[in-house]
This record gives structure tokens, C-alpha cells and sequence, in this order.
């Protein structure tokens, strides 16, 4: 029974290792400036990515690690991202600190360069 | 005028529509294009449907510092950055790509995009003469756009430390 668990994990992972790579290759292939910024992946790691054949993205997605994970380690955006939704005191439903997580991340290039 | 490269011709008048669409002054065409103004003003109507706005373009840096702007100004420049340095592409095209991601950022989030593509381009060329830059918040970390002069040492952006009146103002697609 408990392996039965763990498998389908697997197969989970799997598959969002699929659709991710699909993802990103689609989206490297329209524009690639953007996917860069969107996936938060380096330009070389975009280039490799929008080479691959269908076959090579199913073998490299069929590990049982995920091809994706976090893009910031960091506890102030993580802080910024919670308290986004939560009413403020004047009882508005408050898109500041929603903003604030936005630019912290997007001048966050530890990824990238 | 000397031989242009029919290419080269096609590639402008691509970036100047681009622009046009995303609702740039006529003077940014002129700045970051090489068509004559004649043949830019011709593009212009028959993308917009309309005459260009006249009159000048706003000069002064001191817009991008209120509290409501200045959120928007550094949230586009960050992306722009982003941008330029992790791909080889151009000034004017990055700040196309990142002014849409930028719109759909606030978008997102229902904020109306307040910085224009043109005040957009006009941050840039403002960072770009030194009179702008981004400054690392003491407290979160972000860069936020202040003057060049700015000691950095002790600044703390406007979103750590609202100003006392900022975000009451009730009207839709603000920030509060």
C-alpha cells in the first residue's frame, strides 16, 4: 500500500516535469526575452532548452526529481507573497505588498546572470 | 539620403508599430527609429487611426519619486534590467518587452499600468544620462528608482515605509 503511494507520487512528479518543460520550451520558442524573465532560467539554459526533441524532453522529464523548483529562497518575498489577499485596516482588500513581493523578484537576478 | 537596407527599412517600421500599438509619442519614433518624421507621422495615423498628440513630453524626473509612480517606475525598471542583462537584446526592445510585462504585472494584480511606454522610455534614457538610478532598500532588499545622489546607506523605499496619506485614496485600480 505504501509503495502504491509513492509511486503515484512519482508519477506526479513526472508529469509536472512534462508539462514545465513543455512549458518553457513553448514559451522560449515565442519569445525569448520573456520566457528568460518568466522562467527565471539563464539564456544559455533557454537556448538548450528551445533544441530539444520531443523524445529527449519525455526522458529527461521521467527521472524522479523535479526539473522545477522555488525560485526564491528568500523569507521577504515569501513574507510579502502571505500577506497578499489579507485586509488592511482600512478593511481594503490591500495590492501593495503584492506589488513589493513583484519588484523584490524582479530585481532578484541570482538566476539569471 | 543613402541607400537604406530594405531589411533594415522592414525591421523599423516592425519596432515603430510595435511601439505605436503600445501607445508611444510620436518623439519616441523619432528618437529610437531612423525613418523620416514624414513617413513616421504617416505610420502613425494609419496604425492609431488618429493624429499624434502635440506638445512636449514631460521632463522632469521629479514625477518618478511620488509614492504612486515611483512604485510602478521601479517595478518596470527592475524588468527592464532583468532584461538587459540576462539576454543580448536592445535598449529600445527591451523596454517594449518590459513595459508589457510590466502591465500585465500590475494588471494582474488590479492596478492600472500608470507609467506610460512613453514616461517608460523616459525613465530609461533618465537612468541611462545619470540622473536616475536604482537604490537597494535597507529593509527588503528591493531596488527602488531615486535620484543619482541618493545615500544609499540609509535608504528605505516607500513601500517599507509608507508615506502617512499614501494608499488611501479609494479610487478603483490604485495601489492601497
Amino acid at each position: 500500500m505504501e509503495n502504491q503511494i509513492d509511486n503515484r507520487w512519482m508519477t506526479e512528479i513526472r508529469e509536472v516535469n512534462l508539462s514545465y518543460l513543455m512549458l518553457a520550451q513553448g514559451m522560449v520558442r515565442a519569445d525569448k526575452a520573456q520566457a528568460v524573465f518568466c522562467l527565471g532560467v539563464s539564456e544559455a539554459v533557454a537556448d538548450i532548452l528551445a533544441d530539444l526533441s520531443p523524445a529527449q524532453l519525455i526522458k529527461i522529464a521521467s527521472g524522479n526529481m523535479m526539473m522545477c523548483r522555488f525560485r526564491f529562497d528568500d523569507e521577504m518575498v515569501w513574507s510579502l507573497l502571505s500577506e497578499h489577499g489579507k485586509r488592511s485596516s482600512q478593511g481594503l482588500d490591500g495590492n501593495a505588498s503584492r506589488l513589493h513581493a513583484s519588484i523584490v523578484m524582479a530585481g532578484n537576478f541570482a538566476e539569471a546572470v | 539620403m543613402a541607400a537604406r537596407s530594405l531589411l533594415d527599412e522592414n525591421r523599423q517600421i516592425k519596432r515603430a508599430i510595435e511601439l505605436i500599438n503600445l501607445g508611444a509619442r510620436l518623439q519616441v519614433l523619432e528618437s529610437e527609429t531612423d525613418l523620416p518624421y514624414e513617413r513616421l507621422l504617416r505610420l502613425y495615423k494609419e496604425v492609431a487611426g488618429r493624429s499624434p498628440s502635440k506638445g512636449q513630453l514631460p521632463f522632469s524626473t521629479d514625477w518618478f519619486m511620488t509614492w504612486q509612480p515611483n512604485i510602478h517606475s521601479s517595478l518596470f525598471l527592475n524588468i527592464y534590467e532583468y532584461l538587459q542583462k540576462s539576454t543580448d537584446i536592445e535598449s529600445i526592445d527591451a523596454i517594449s518587452k518590459g513595459w508589457r510585462l510590466y502591465r500585465d504585472e500590475v494588471s494582474v494584480h488590479g492596478v492600472e499600468p500608470l507609467l506610460s511606454i512613453t514616461r517608460a522610455w523616459r525613465l530609461v534614457r533618465f537612468v541611462d544620462s545619470g540622473m536616475l538610478c536604482l537604490t537597494r532598500c535597507k529593509k527588503c532588499g528591493g531596488r527602488f528608482v531615486t535620484h543619482t545622489f541618493e545615500l544609499d546607506q540609509q535608504f528605505t523605499c516607500g513601500l517599507c515605509e509608507p508615506p502617512a496619506r499614501a494608499g488611501k485614496a479609494l479610487r478603483g485600480g490604485s495601489i492601497h
